[in-house]
């Protein structure tokens, strides 16, 4: 005869299905969710250990020159190398982090979007409350927080570092003014790389094609801008076509630094500002009309 | 609770919706219709993917092309495809869809669970997707589709890809779906049998057209007409009965006799029994006349 189950043992396998009468979002929660699992899916959060090596180490390269910076600061700032400008600027920092940030912008848009249409995920989406726009707003937002990770997240921490061990900036004011400078930089590198990595992503199902396709355009864009302006002594308004080096030139006017280059220097900052909000904004249309024109996998 | 009225979309040169007039009510609806007749291009319109060219729709008492988020919130909806991100957890992504529906965190946690036991995926809802096979991962969409509570749940092709077993199981939880659960159900397929098994309704297309709709007992036609199967002389009991003003179809053995509505209930009967009895036959099967759905089908020439 069996011993009878004990009471501690029960369990429930069957909670039955039940009538929701609580609130609802709308578009403005779909957009929030998805920009949060879009966040998570691109550093590898729930996901299998393979998954969180390339998002892992783009943020040790972006943070590992700032870890150095501090740690070089604190050895010699009681040395007669205090004064030698060992550390760079934070206008000069994203010229450290760049490959980095190559490796971001050519894996984070990939994944986000490529990945929904090649596994049906948009045909999904567009079934819910989010429409074309609101899943790219929704998507967009998420590339920009993840690239804002190694964009922004490093200079921040020298700030913090840097305030804490008695050299950063005087008083609340300035430290104010830093923050709002930083703030905005870090935007700035993400946003254009956001609109430019979601624009090539929007033309394949295929992750590495993307994945390639942006760090071509990149690299050929510094390439062709490099070409036109040092070699065949073209106006250094042509600088202009550099993609990598647009915003970081932007980054250093914010901050208030001199271009190392002598013709980089002499463009307006105007001119600047206008090729950089025309680029983000053509490569944003060219998306929003590719999404327009996506046939949906049902 | 879907109601059309001279639908028309148009896809270039392709007419995909040609003036269709159909409304779709409580319960189960099958939306029938060979490839291409216009099924897919109904259900975008129903979930306000695409802008009607002519005619009108209502979607639960909304107008899909004004209020898309409002209507697509309050819809289920299973592609027919069955790739899904491979390296997700069952349980992620049916939470993570309910979410997108406007649930609360916790709410849709608790929800992808309930959802994930309801279709018996209960003690694998933790496993990725990638590892689930074709009859898993169908529950799955059926989950996440009924996860957030919708008043009406669109399925396309449910059963695709599915064994005869998976499949009668597949039947089995849309029909508890739309009973039970008090879910509305569409069911868009091309397989007629499963659609007379489980649906209350059927709403069939042809090259953009409703050529037939309403109740499935109405539509096959139960209970008009009589068949009789004797055992011999068929063409004899007919003669007799078309002597009595019966007309009959004779098919071997079997006498197909139409209904005539001007007649009172239980006559064609008499008739029948009278004209067996002159006839001196034995009758091996007496019964209502049935049409299937396959019947209703080649008559609109589908």
């Amino acid at each position: 005869m069996s011993a009878p189950p004990q009471a501690g043992a029960a369990r429930i396998l069957d909670r039955g299905y039940r009538p929701y009468e609580g609130r609802r979002g709308g578009t403005v929660a779909a957009v929030r969710a998805l920009t949060v699992h879009s966040v998570q899916r691109a550093l590898g959060l729930k996901r299998p250990a393979t998954q969180k090596i390339l998002p892992a180490l783009a943020v040790f390269i972006a943070y590992v020159p700032a870890i150095v910076f501090v740690g070089l600061t604190l050895l010699v700032r009681d040395t007669v190398l205090a004064n030698e400008n060992l550390v760079p600027s934070y206008g000069e920092y994203y010229s450290f982090i760049s490959a980095a940030i190559l490796v971001f912008s050519a894996f984070v848009a990939p994944e986000l979007i490529c990945t929904d249409r090649r596994t049906g995920m948009l045909g999904l989406y567009l079934a819910s409350p989010l429409g074309r726009s609101s899943y790219l707003a929704a998507k967009a937002t998420a590339v920009v927080v993840v690239l804002a990770l190694v964009t922004l997240g490093p200079p921040l921490l020298m700030l913090l570092a840097f305030t804490i061990i008695g050299q950063g900036p005087d008083g609340p004011a300035a430290l104010a003014r830093l923050f709002g400078e930083m703030l905005l930089g870090g935007l700035v590198v993400a946003v254009l790389q956001a609109s430019l990595s979601l624009a090539v992503s929007s033309t394949t199902t295929r992750r590495a094609a993307a994945s390639a396709g942006i760090v071509l355009l990149l690299l050929a864009s510094t390439a062709v801008s490099d070409a036109l302006v040092d070699g065949a002594g073209a106006a250094p308004e042509w600088f202009c076509l550099d993609l990598v080096q647009l915003p970081f030139e932007l980054v250093r006017r914010i901050y208030g630094e001199r271009s190392t280059s002598v013709a980089v220097a002499g463009i307006q900052t105007g001119t600047l500002v206008a090729a950089y909000v025309g680029w983000t904004v053509l490569f944003a249309a060219f998306t929003w009309w590719r999404y327009r024109r996506i046939e949906v996998d049902r | 609770m879907v109601v059309g009225t001279g639908l028309t979309r148009r896809f270039g040169r392709t007419t995909a919706l040609d003036g269709a007039t159909f409304s779709v009510g409580p319960g189960i609806t099958g939306l029938l219709g060979a490839n291409g007749a216009g099924k897919t291009t109904l259900l975008g319109l129903v979930l306000g993917l695409h802008r009607p060219d002519g005619g009108s729709l209502r979607v639960l008492g909304l107008d899909p092309t004004r209020a898309g988020p409002e209507v697509r919130a309050r819809i289920g909806y299973s592609p027919e495809h069955h790739r899904l991100p491979p390296d997700t957890r069952a349980h992620d992504l049916v939470r993570h869809i309910a979410e997108v529906h406007g649930l609360p965190r916790r709410e849709a946690t608790n929800r992808a669970s309930d959802a994930l036991w309801s279709v018996g995926l209960g003690e694998e809802r933790f496993r990725p997707v990638g590892t689930m096979s074709t009859g898993q991962r169908q529950r799955v969409k059926l989950a996440q589709a009924i996860a957030h509570d919708p008043r009406v749940v669109l399925l396309d092709e449910p059963t695709d890809g599915l064994d005869p077993v998976q499949r009668d199981d597949m039947l089995a939880l849309i029909r508890r779906i739309g009973t039970d659960l008090g879910i509305h159900v569409v069911v868009s397929s091309h397989l007629l049998d499963e659609v007379e098994r489980i649906c209350d309704s059927a709403v069939i297309l042809r090259e953009g057209r409703v050529v037939a709709s309403g109740a499935i007992h109405a539509l096959t036609g139960r209970g008009l007409g009589v068949l009789v199967e004797v055992d011999e002389r068929a063409d004899e009991v007919a003669g007799r009965l078309l002597l009595r003003g019966l007309e009959t179809t004779v098919d071997g053995s079997r006498i197909t006799i139409a209904h005539r509505p001007d007649q009172p209930a239980g006559a064609t009967h008499d008739a029948v029994r009278d004209a067996v009895a002159e006839a001196g036959v034995g009758i091996r099967r007496l019964s209502d006349r049935t049409v299937s759905l396959e019947d209703v089908f080649l008559e609109v020439g589908v």
